[in-house]
């Protein structure tokens, strides 16, 4: 099939990407500031386990393009997919003005990008107007697919999906997608079909429950101290409830990332537009941004409320482990917070310096150490924001050696808290620990 | 000799006697309709109109020469150098000195302060900005969320106004003000906050005042049912400001957490030191800072321009005649503006606690009135109440009329209908106080021709010829703020001038403190009731 994706942002080369190595013709078309050339040359705007390959490989077999002209991709397509960025609606409002004002063939178009319930029907009626003033007579329809794709696993989300919903009231586009998406689909079908609103809704509802889910185990954990209880063996009891299962019931310090707060975020503003209320999406998301400080808090109280001069050594600043993105992430907000009390930080990620380099704005106490003991030379404390698994075993001997004070606050619970003791470290977890 | 002896002051009681006082505003205007023109005056975005007072260029002259005779200009240039103009307590009353801040023209003892309050508004800078950055801790860690300003008299009224009228503004803290020694607020408070994120400005400028210790007191209970440090509670949930560092650190406020002012800023002029602290919390240090350029505004007038075109010297001098010429003994002060609710008990401290005083610098008692009583209300909430006295009742009452003209606290072209319903409430508000000012001066005079017949019933006439002046603010800001405020300052001190009293001291409320112990030891130690009076023992045996 022919197959134009708009938007090269995560999403958009891995649609691109997958539907290529099935052996559809794939047209990518940037949307915002990314390049063609970039993207012919494999430099990517975002770093993601086996992309670069496969985009190299589809390229090489000549089933994916890259073309900077959007009426190029309109010729192509017979599904077109607007794969933007959330915060880039004006550039899928352009898109489906020129789709409007150009196109002469039936056309399924599929919107990927997180936009607000509602988005779609609005498209594909624009759509429908601007055909019939142009007394155009083909049969051009707006079909949601909302992406669930997870950074750091995003290729395998698509290839093995754990469902796949597309919102459509057209049964013939309904049947196109379908077997677009055949390779995907194989051991049982996962397409679940629904009304478009209703598929716009479930991106949404996922990230909210997902998000609730989160906080409210962070808060469980945060009060399992005051019980003095390790959270860990609740976990179990909790987990082993078939009703609650084991999936996201690690405490931790807080969620971040480009998409995950900012979609509830942009679910209660949408429902505030229309006067309506989220009261318990707001308070999760506020939740959220005092759990970043969940390690901060420790140490303030840790160093008796006086923490200028102390020196702290940071492990991870990515939002979460296997990608570079420092966006929303808490490692920001508690880096900023220890250097408001006068705390100098020496910090150490596999991957996220650079983008930390590009999001911090302001002081001069941060400094970013190319390896991960060399954050830990005669610091105070150690504080893990990201559970890379090069942390999960590191050398205690060294580490000891390295630091002032065998101290450690850990954002992750990736320690045991009698193992790490008897190494001689005083250890702080979430919910988890010395309690402080 | 006393000043109501003058050779100014018997000129213009000749003048009064000769007619002037009997004659109506409405004749005034009628035989003078270009006197709007004439008896206005605009300071950058201040207006006076004080046409609408029963007065003339004769009137005017009387006045001016009055001034002169008083001295009043030496007297302006002693109270902006620094000289020792609060006789009684032997200091001077450099609040000018607060927002002269880069200003070149300072001299004297003004000109000494400078490095000493520049050095402290170097520390609450850094103070407000580390707290609305939300980096100011409580002892758990969480950021301070609230702020709980436990002052009085002037270490809450001012904060209290400001912060009221700015209101729109965005704070990322919320702001409290206690200050009754009762205990109620503190105990309404409370329940509503919490000790992780709360933190309390004590602001007393001796540092012993017993309604904001015990209220303070009370404070640090609260606080110590959370946390155990005593050094914590004391570092991290306790600002002091206060012209005592002894007193503050005795009572364990740290030296980081010090606001200092000095004796020569009087309690009631003292929201331009660092008892503007919660202000600069709420609009930042550059909204205070342009409230304090707004106030250097109206100084640099003072100072600088003639009398007779000086807003403060004109509206003290038509105070003067009001009170000791045609013998107006009120004064409501109307802002048309709700965020204003808490400008007349500024005023209300600032004029009567500094001119409320019968003995003149010399010690004698004096044979002529001195400040009115002054009261005042949000003007359309007043004509519900009190404007039936001031337009039917048989006291006269001079008014002041404060309004901005225009409103930034809604989008005026939004095309939003809130936002045009907005608008036409600002519309109606204007038309209240125009009105209210124009039947107040023209009394029956004001009735339309075609309606006279429905009001021709005893009940229903209107005397007017009750003077008033009207304010109008560009809008309300931090600047017109401080502009007003400062106006309102030097108007009082022009007014102490023509009465030759010292309106920087307050003995007045010294007594009653005092007596307040001994009745206290009474009520609690059961310390006999027998020096009391009759009365006041029959009181306190009801409560023993």
């Amino acid at each position: 099939m022919k197959v134009a994706v708009y938007g090269c942002e995560l999403t958009g080369l891995v649609t691109a990407g997958a539907l290529a190595q099935v052996g559809n013709q794939v047209m990518a078309l940037p949307v915002g500031f990314v390049k063609v050339e970039d993207l012919k040359a494999g430099v990517l705007p975002r770093e993601e386990p086996g992309l670069d390959n496969m985009l190299a490989q589809q390229q090489a077999e000549g089933r994916l393009s890259f073309e900077a002209d959007w009426e190029k991709g309109l010729a192509h397509a017979e599904v077109l997919i607007v794969a933007t960025p959330s915060w880039r609606m004006d550039r899928a409002e352009a898109l489906i003005e020129l789709i409007g004002n150009k196109v002469r063939k039936d056309l399924v178009v599929v919107n990927q990008s997180t936009f607000p319930v509602g988005t779609a029907d609005r498209f594909e009626a624009k759509l429908k107007l601007a055909l019939a003033e142009r007394g155009e007579v083909c049969n051009v329809a707006v079909v949601a697919m909302p992406d669930f794709l997870s950074e750091g696993s995003a290729i395998n989300n698509f290839m093995r999906p754990d469902r796949i919903v597309l919102g459509s009231s057209s049964d013939s586009s309904i049947r196109l997608m379908r077997d677009l998406l055949r390779p995907f689909n194989r051991v049982t079908d996962q397409i679940k079909v629904m009304t478009t609103r209703a598929a716009e809704y479930t991106k949404y509802a996922v990230n909210a429950l997902l998000a609730t889910r989160i906080s409210l185990v962070n808060e469980l954990a945060n009060n399992a101290e005051h019980f003095n209880i390790d959270f860990e063996e609740v976990r179990q009891g909790l987990g082993s409830d078939h009703r609650i299962g084991f999936n996201y019931l690690y405490p931790g310090c807080g969620f971040g990332g480009p998409s995950f707060a900012a979609d509830v975020r942009s679910l209660v503003a949408n429902l505030q537009s229309m006067g309506y209320d989220a009261d318990l999406l707001k308070t999760v998301l506020s939740n959220n941004e005092t759990q970043k400080e969940v390690l901060f808090r420790k140490a303030w109280r840790f160093f008796n409320n006086d923490l200028r001069g102390i020196k702290i050594g940071v492990w991870g600043l990515s939002f979460k482990p296997n990608t570079a993105t420092v966006e929303n992430a808490p490692s920001v907000k508690a880096i900023e917070a220890f250097c408001a009390q006068g705390a100098h930080i020496k910090a150490y990620d596999p991957k996220a310096m650079t983008d930390f380099a590009m999001h911090w704005q302001g002081a001069e106490q941060v400094e970013l150490v190319d390896n991960m003991y060399a954050a830990l030379d005669s610091v105070d404390a150690l504080v893990i924001m990201t559970e890379w698994k090069r942390f999960w075993s590191p050398d205690y001997a060294q580490m000891k050696q390295l630091m002032n004070q065998p101290v450690i606050f850990d954002g992750r619970n990736i320690y045991d808290p009698e193992m790490i003791a008897s190494q001689g470290f005083r250890y702080f977890g979430v919910g988890r620990g010395e309690e402080i | 000799m006393a000043v109501n002896q003058s050779a100014a002051w018997q000129a213009l009681k000749v003048l009064a006697e000769s007619g002037v006082a009997e004659k109506h505003l409405q004749d005034w205007f009628a035989a003078d309709p270009d006197r709007a023109k004439r008896y206005a005056i605009e300071l950058d975005e201040l207006y006076l109109d004080f046409s609408k007072n029963r007065i003339d260029d004769q009137v005017i002259a009387g006045l001016l020469a009055l001034a002169e005779q008083q001295d009043l200009s030496g007297w302006i240039k002693r109270l902006l150098t620094g000289d020792e103009v609060n006789d009684t307590e032997g200091r001077p009353a450099l609040h000018t000195a607060l927002r002269s801040l880069n200003a070149a023209n300072v001299s004297g003892f003004a000109a000494e302060v400078q490095p000493d309050v520049e050095f402290q508004f170097a520390k609450m800078a850094k103070i407000v900005s580390k707290i609305r950055a939300g980096h100011w801790r409580g002892y758990s860690g969480k950021p301070i969320t609230d702020v709980v300003n436990i002052g009085v008299g002037g270490s809450d009224l001012g904060p209290l106004m400001i912060t009221h009228a700015l209101q729109v503004q965005k704070s990322p803290v919320r702001l409290h003000f206690i200050s009754s020694i009762d205990g109620t607020q503190t105990s309404n408070l409370l329940k509503t906050l919490n000790q992780e994120t709360t933190l309390f400005v004590l602001a007393s400028k001796s540092f012993t005042t017993i309604d904001t210790l015990s209220n303070a007191e009370t404070a640090k209970d609260w606080l110590e049912e959370r946390i155990e440090r005593p050094q914590t509670l004391m570092a991290q949930h306790f600002i002091g400001v206060s012209t005592r560092p002894d007193k503050m650190a005795e009572w364990g406020i740290p030296e980081e957490n010090q606001l200092l002012f000095w004796d020569w800023v009087g309690g009631r002029y003292s929201m331009w030191s660092a008892i503007g602290f919660p202000i600069a919390l709420k609009v930042g240090m550059k909204g205070f800072y342009q409230m304090l350029d707004g106030a250097n505004v109206m100084d640099e007038h003072f100072a600088r321009a003639p009398l007779a075109q000086n807003i403060p010297v004109i509206m003290g001098l038509i105070d003067v005649w009001n009170i000791n010429f045609l013998n107006i003994q009120a004064k409501a002060i109307l802002p048309y503006d709700a965020r204003l609710k808490y400008l007349p008990s500024y005023f209300e401290q600032l004029v009567m606690e500094s001119n409320g005083k019968a003995v003149n610098r010399a010690g004698e008692k004096v044979s002529y009135k001195t400040c009115p009583i002054l009261w005042g209300e949000v003007g359309p909430n007043a004509q519900h109440a009190f404007y039936q006295l001031l337009h039917q009742g048989t006291q006269g009452v001079m008014s002041d009329f404060i309004v901005p003209v225009e409103r930034d606290d809604f989008e005026l072209h939004s095309g939003a209908e809130k936002d045009a319903s907005l608008l036409k409430q600002h519309h109606l508000a204007l038309a209240n106080c125009f009105a209210q000012s124009r039947v107040l001066m023209l009394g029956d005079a004001a009735i339309p021709e075609s309606l006279k017949s429905s009001f021709d019933s005893p009940f229903k006439h209107y005397a007017g010829n009750q003077p008033s002046n009207t304010i109008m603010l560009k809008n309300l800001s931090a600047k017109t703020l401080g502009m007003l405020v400062a106006l309102y300052e030097h108007k009082t001190y022009v007014e102490s001038v023509i009465w030759e009293i010292n309106p920087f001291d307050q003995w007045g409320v010294e007594l009653g403190k005092l007596i307040a112990k001994e009745a206290y030891a009474c009520l609690v130690d059961n310390e006999s009731v027998e020096s009391f009076d009759a009365s006041t023992q029959a009181l306190m045996k009801r409560v023993k």
